[in-house]
């Protein structure tokens, strides 16, 4: 694309934007767009907020910490402590009061508790084009106070750079706790854990529907691997595939028509594809060793495995059909794991690099790989939604557990408890159930 | 539809220039306070309080496993050993084909009798590729019973990956412990 042409598109695509910010006052109660700030360019910076205890005694400080650990987690934003702060808490602002403290959003409100009810109302300001960005009202049952405070969060983030924020996503993953070992869901922040019922000793890594209301996932039952899919409106668990050998549950089809999986039915473990209209399986590899673990590409087209077809387990890059195998991993014997991003720019795999595994991200032609993790052995990557995060269980401080990072390594932490061991946690997509 | 657009791109751009007028300030350049803090009718937050319980799911019943058939335990701990392997391999080694050819030789002796040949695998690997791996263990076992003249019908398979170590320290004493086939004799008629 030439120069003119390049400039032609992002006129045409500015005036959308500005039609569609238009037409939008129902959402934002300034209508006119804010200029983003790019998140992905290389010189980013993360951009100072201030953000008000809310007022409305326990629950106000509750939202506003919550708030504040999203933002600053999200590594879009850097927060300026309270104490900083000279203007009123009550809804007025003035830009003078921010500039010299170097603050670009400040973000205010109240809250208050009826009973079990619980309201919120936050006004979003911006200091550098001195204006009001939003006053919104929020409203939920008391018991659902953090999935408000992460709207917000979702709401700031939206106003600030234009894209929607994960803070309502979930994950899923293998927890073993008391004995038991099961499905369990929890918040992206490890908070609000929840455990599905659904377990076994033996049950694999759970993935998600991309409409977010299935979870397909493998189970040995009877000394068999069986592949189950779990619909979050029946509440129901269905078994889909019960070939003999061993079957693997991979990622579902960005459609939702089908999923990927792996299975030894046919003698060693092979990539099948399994649709889910008529219930029929196609075999998209031939290979006589271990082929493993399918994740697909956003636009649907590709699919990364794990093949030990060179003679050490090495993730591969496939079309769809099962043409075009190309080898994406050459440092190291043993990278397994692939999880392919939402943007289809980057797959994770997990590496052994002396002795241990580590996350790495590689692009889909092999090339610039990056190591992200060094302590510890730190498997199993799956990517948030919007590609920013990472998901993945270590075991650097003792037990297993499911830590995140920013897809850049940055801001590792674990979110589970110590008293549960974790496997394979997958990132839910944004909009769940 | 070309004239609906232009229809539209004129009216957004309409509205969003008389938004603009309105809104639109120089840095640094402070608001009146009354101006900026003019309240707006609260908008509902749409679907904040859905959400939904994932507990009490409703599990499938599956097939019932083929019952494990009682085998005197001199002979299951004679001749049903475990076979070994090393670290990410699945050929079977030397020093376990002489356990494998009695396992063969008590299977052409005992007709009623099918086997069950799990793989396991140590820690070490991750836990899907370490199925795959736990796989190909139990297949090498099985291509080898086959060779010695065991019928494929009375031979299955199944992987355990890293999920069921005999040994749980993270010694190499215990992973090689754990890298191997075991097998487990089930009755004829249970099964496919």
């Amino acid at each position: 694309m030439d120069a003119k042409r390049t400039a032609l598109y992002g006129r045409l695509l500015l005036t959308l934007a500005v039609i569609a910010a238009s037409f939008l006052p129902a959402l934002h109660s300034t209508a006119e767009a804010r200029v983003y700030i790019d998140i992905t360019s290389p010189g980013f910076r993360q951009i100072p907020v201030a953000i008000y205890t809310l007022s409305g005694a326990g629950a106000g400080a509750e939202i506003s910490d919550i708030i504040r650990d999203d933002l600053q987690f999200s590594g879009v934003f850097a927060y300026v402590d309270r104490d900083a702060y000279i203007e009123t808490p009550l809804p007025v602002f003035d830009p003078g009061n921010w500039s010299p403290l170097g603050v670009e959003i400040v973000v205010k409100g109240s809250v208050s508790v009826d009973g079990d009810r619980l309201s919120a109302t936050i006004y979003l300001y911006d200091v550098v084009e001195a204006k009001r960005l939003f006053q919104k009202q929020y409203k939920a049952a008391l018991r659902h106070l953090r999935p408000l405070a992460h709207t917000i969060s979702n709401d700031i983030y939206a106003a600030v750079t234009g894209a929607s924020g994960v803070f309502r996503t979930k994950i899923a993953f293998i927890g073993q706790r008391d004995g038991r070992k099961g499905i369990y869901i929890m918040d992206w922040d490890g908070k609000r854990l929840q455990d599905t019922g659904v377990g076994g000793d033996l049950i694999l890594s759970p993935h998600w529907s991309a409409d977010g209301k299935r979870l397909i996932y493998s189970a040995a039952r009877g000394r068999r691997w069986y592949i189950f899919l779990l619909d979050f409106k029946e509440r129901k668990e269905r078994l889909l595939v019960r070939s003999a050998g061993t079957n693997i549950a991979g990622d579902f089809l960005p459609d939702g028509s089908g999923f990927l999986f792996s299975s030894s039915k046919a003698g060693t473990p092979d990539i099948y594809l399994f649709d889910l209209r008529t219930s029929r399986q196609r075999r998209l590899t031939r290979w006589r060793g271990i082929e493993v673990s399918p994740s697909v590409s956003p636009d649907g087209k590709r699919v990364a495995f794990v093949s030990d077809h060179g003679g050490s387990p090495q993730v591969y890059v496939m079309d769809i059909g099962g043409g075009n195998v190309r080898r994406i991993t050459f440092s190291g014997n043993y990278n397994t794991s692939p999880a392919w991003s939402p943007q289809g720019d980057r797959i994770a795999y997990s590496g052994r690099v002396y002795g241990k595994n580590q996350i790495f991200t590689v692009a889909p032609d092999g090339s610039d790989p990056l190591q992200l993790t060094d302590r510890g052995n730190n498997e199993e990557p799956s990517f948030s939604p919007d590609g920013r995060y990472i998901t993945f269980t270590s075991d650097r401080d003792g037990a297993r557990g499911v830590y995140i990072m920013r897809a850049n390594g940055e801001a590792q932490k674990r979110i589970t408890a110590r008293d549960i061991r974790a496997f394979g946690p997958r990132w839910s997509p944004k909009k769940i159930f | 539809m070309k004239r609906f657009l232009f229809l539209l791109l004129v009216i957004g751009l309409t509205f969003s220039c008389a938004q603009r007028k309105v809104t639109t300030s120089k840095p640094g350049e402070a608001q009146p306070p009354g101006g900026v803090t003019a309240e707006q009718p609260a908008e509902e937050t749409p679907g904040l309080v859905k959400e939904p319980e994932v507990s009490e799911i409703e599990t499938t019943e599956v097939a019932e496993a083929p019952a494990e058939m009682k085998v005197p335990e001199e002979e299951k701990k004679e001749v049903l050993r475990d076979i070994h392997f090393d670290f990410d391999r699945y050929d079977v080694k030397d020093e376990d084909k002489p356990v494998l050819r009695a396992i063969a030789d008590w299977m052409i002796d005992n007709p009623g009798t099918r086997l069950l040949i799990e793989g396991h695998c140590d820690e070490r690997g991750t836990s899907e590729y370490n199925l795959g791996l736990g796989d190909r263990r139990a297949k090498a076992a099985k291509d080898y019973l086959v060779t010695l003249g065991v019928p494929a019908d009375r031979l299955q398979t199944v992987s355990y990956g890293e999920e069921k170590p005999l040994c749980t320290e993270s010694t190499e004493e215990c992973w090689a412990k754990n890298r191997r086939a075991h097998f487990v004799v089930l009755k004829q008629e249970a099964g496919e």
